[in-house]
């Protein structure tokens, strides 16, 4: 895949043109990989295709697409703050990364009488990740919250260029520790896809048990986030033990409980024995049984349930508009899961988990999740029959000066662009489903309660770590 | 409900935990500086059924200004550093400060050297190192009952 490069013009009507054709935006970053600085769009069509539409950067101003894409809207502010590149036409450009500027220029101007605002981290009350949100409310009512986030800005990606490209995988990954898995996988295909290699079955395999066994861990904590967000401790705690049993399952399978360590470029290391894989299957059978009984208690407990409809409300216009993935968006009746389209992966007749209930809001993205990990268990307890080996990926095609990964996490599609520099790593982009999601989750919370705004936020429960960086 | 219940006491049961014989208590606030949340996740669960550490009498506190120690992770951020010192001053004396995990330890940090500070030590003065990544749930508990047995 080589970008072609575009003239300003010509860009926008490239990126016009895909999106009038049903292209999504699936992510736009500032490079200065290959000679010469540029700005490169990634579009993915509905059948998981991808395209890079480039524009050459080189004096320091390129046209926005934000308007046509207002999924951009962040990616533009973190190019603008990490590499100076200024977006024409995308206005205010705010500050996203860049902390060293005042905090109104953070913060959306409300006046009128009665708003007040009400200021809330980076250090939260609970065990909670750094970040910091700006309520403006008139009552209890929230008019408007800015999300300025950033303050775990590591410099992973920088951190990444000039290393060889098979050894990036452990510093890309461990931006996050809940989507280690899907990162590297994410990586790892990039990386692949430059050197012209494809997954053969077994890597596959290899790879879609790990991305599974983190997405168990993470829906069960998921579920026990939103009992806490509403105080149902005993349904947190439910939840926390089965978090705990299926992290322990994690450990005895790859000697960690996050799986750090179990994916690598250009192969798969993972092996396991007969033993140990009908253990896990037990195992797994153990969790579904548990967190299937624990789900129904939930249901029927009615305080517990009345909190959660028609709250923090994402319908499937905003979805599309905001550019949301994932179980947020397959809640409000988008039925996108990178899953579906992953000829690399073993995901084969998957299907989307559809609600009958598709309302977008609070009770709709956690009865989402709950029915999407039957379908989950149901693929490891299929990929685990029998022993997994160690293997290689297989030569596929030519080299590549540019690769993408797109894998799904459990917070929605997770997209890792690796542009070479010799067979080191000259830019490397991640873009996590919680980096796409975030601006929904201040979007979700305009016009709702204050009270109610960490059950919205843990109905989303997307990492700071992953969009950080 | 009542189901859930049952099943919560069937599991403590089930893991035998020891009563815990201290008559002291420790209050923790915690901080994050930059972890990549494998931390937060395991402090989370040394709170749950499991591991349970409330009944040593170790609890995460809302506020520095009701904390015995402040637990802090990840590699300090440059963007952090201000917000540490703030919750820092905050803090009642007698004060402890733990550095929990690897980062925060400055081993193996990953990132740019400029969006970094360095270890927590670079920051406050360090009394109790909890090394991991991310350490286990039992290890955070047992970590922590030392620094009450160690006065």
């Amino acid at each position: 895949m080589t970008p072609p490069a575009h003239g300003a013009e010509a860009y926008r009507e490239a990126v016009e043109a895909a999106l009038a054709d049903s292209w999504r935006f699936a992510g736009l970053h500032a490079t200065r990989a290959g000679g010469g600085a540029a700005v490169r769009a990634l579009l993915v069509s509905a059948a998981g295709d991808i395209r890079v539409e480039s524009v050459a950067a080189g004096a320091g101003t390129v046209p926005t697409i934000v308007d046509l894409a207002p999924a951009a809207g962040w990616d533009e502010r973190e190019a603008h703050d990490l590499y100076g590149v200024v977006f024409d036409g995308h206005e205010p450009l705010r500050p996203l990364v860049d902390h060293d500027v005042p905090l109104d220029r953070f913060a959306t101007t409300v006046r009128g009488p009665d708003p007040y605002q009400v200021a809330v981290g980076p250090i939260h009350a609970g065990v909670i990740e750094s970040g910091h949100f700006r309520f403006h409310v008139v009552g209890d009512r929230i008019l408007h919250v800015d999300a300025r986030l950033f303050h775990k800005h590591r410099g992973i990606e920088r951190a990444c260029e000039g290393l060889p490209l098979a050894y990036g995988v452990s510093t890309v990954a461990r931006a996050c520790a809940g989507c280690w898995v899907t990162n590297a996988v994410a990586y790892a295909q990039a990386c692949e896809e430059l050197f012209g290699q494809r997954p053969t079955p077994e890597v596959a395999r290899a790879r879609t048990i790990l991305l599974e066994l983190e997405r168990v861990w993470n829906t069960l904590n998921d579920i026990g986030a939103v009992c806490a967000g509403v105080g149902l401790a005993a349904g947190n705690n439910r939840f926390l033990a089965l978090t705990d049993e299926a992290r322990a399952l994690n450990a005895r399978l790859t000697g960690h409980r996050f799986l750090f360590g179990s994916v690598s470029v250009g192969g798969s290391d993972l092996g396991l024995d007969a033993h140990a894989t009908a253990a896990a299957r037990k195992t797994l059978a153990r969790i579904r049984r548990d967190s299937s009984r624990a789900w129904r208690e939930l249901l029927f407990n009615g305080s517990f349930m009345d909190r959660m409809p028609d709250i923090g409300v994402v319908d499937a216009e905003a979805v599309r508009s905001l550019g949301v993935v994932g179980p947020a968006a397959r809640a409000a009746g988008v039925p996108e899961d990178v899953r579906a389209v992953s000829p690399r992966l073993a995901y084969e007749g998957f299907e989307v988990a559809a609600l009958r209930r598709q309302a977008g809001d609070v009770q709709a993205r956690l009865e989402q999740r709950a029915l999407e990990l039957l379908p989950c268990l149901d693929i490891l307890d299929r990929l685990l029959v029998g022993p997994v080996r160690p293997a290689a990926t297989e030569a596929a095609g030519p080299e590549s000066p540019i690769g993408v990964g797109r894998v799904e996490s459990p917070r929605g599609a997770t997209t890792c662009v690796v542009e070479r520099d010799g067979d080191r790593v000259g830019r490397l982009r991640l873009r996590t489903g919680s980096y796409a999601n975030w601006p929904a989750v201040a979007y979700a919370a305009a016009d709702n309660l204050l009270p109610d705004f960490p059950l919205i936020n843990k109905s989303f429960e997307l990492c700071y770590a992953c969009v950080d960086r | 409900m009542l189901t859930l219940l049952r099943d919560l006491r069937k599991l403590r049961r089930t893991t035998a935990l020891p009563p815990s014989d201290r008559g002291r208590s420790l209050a923790v606030r915690h901080v994050d500086c930059g972890s990549c949340n494998g931390c937060e996740h395991e402090l989370t669960l040394a709170s749950g059924p499991t591991v349970d550490m409330a009944r040593f009498g170790l609890g995460v506190v809302a506020s520095p200004r009701h904390a015995d120690v402040l637990l802090v992770t990840g590699p300090v951020t440059t963007r952090m550093r201000d917000a540490l010192l703030v919750a820092y001053a905050a803090m009642p004396e007698p004060r402890r400060v733990a550095a929990l995990g690897d980062c925060a330890l400055g081993v193996g940090v990953l990132g740019s050297d400029d969006q970094i500070v360095g270890p927590v030590e670079s920051v406050l003065p360090v009394d109790l190192r909890i090394p991991g990544c991310p350490p286990t749930p039992d290890a955070i508990a047992a970590a922590l009952l030392d620094l009450i047995d160690g006065g």
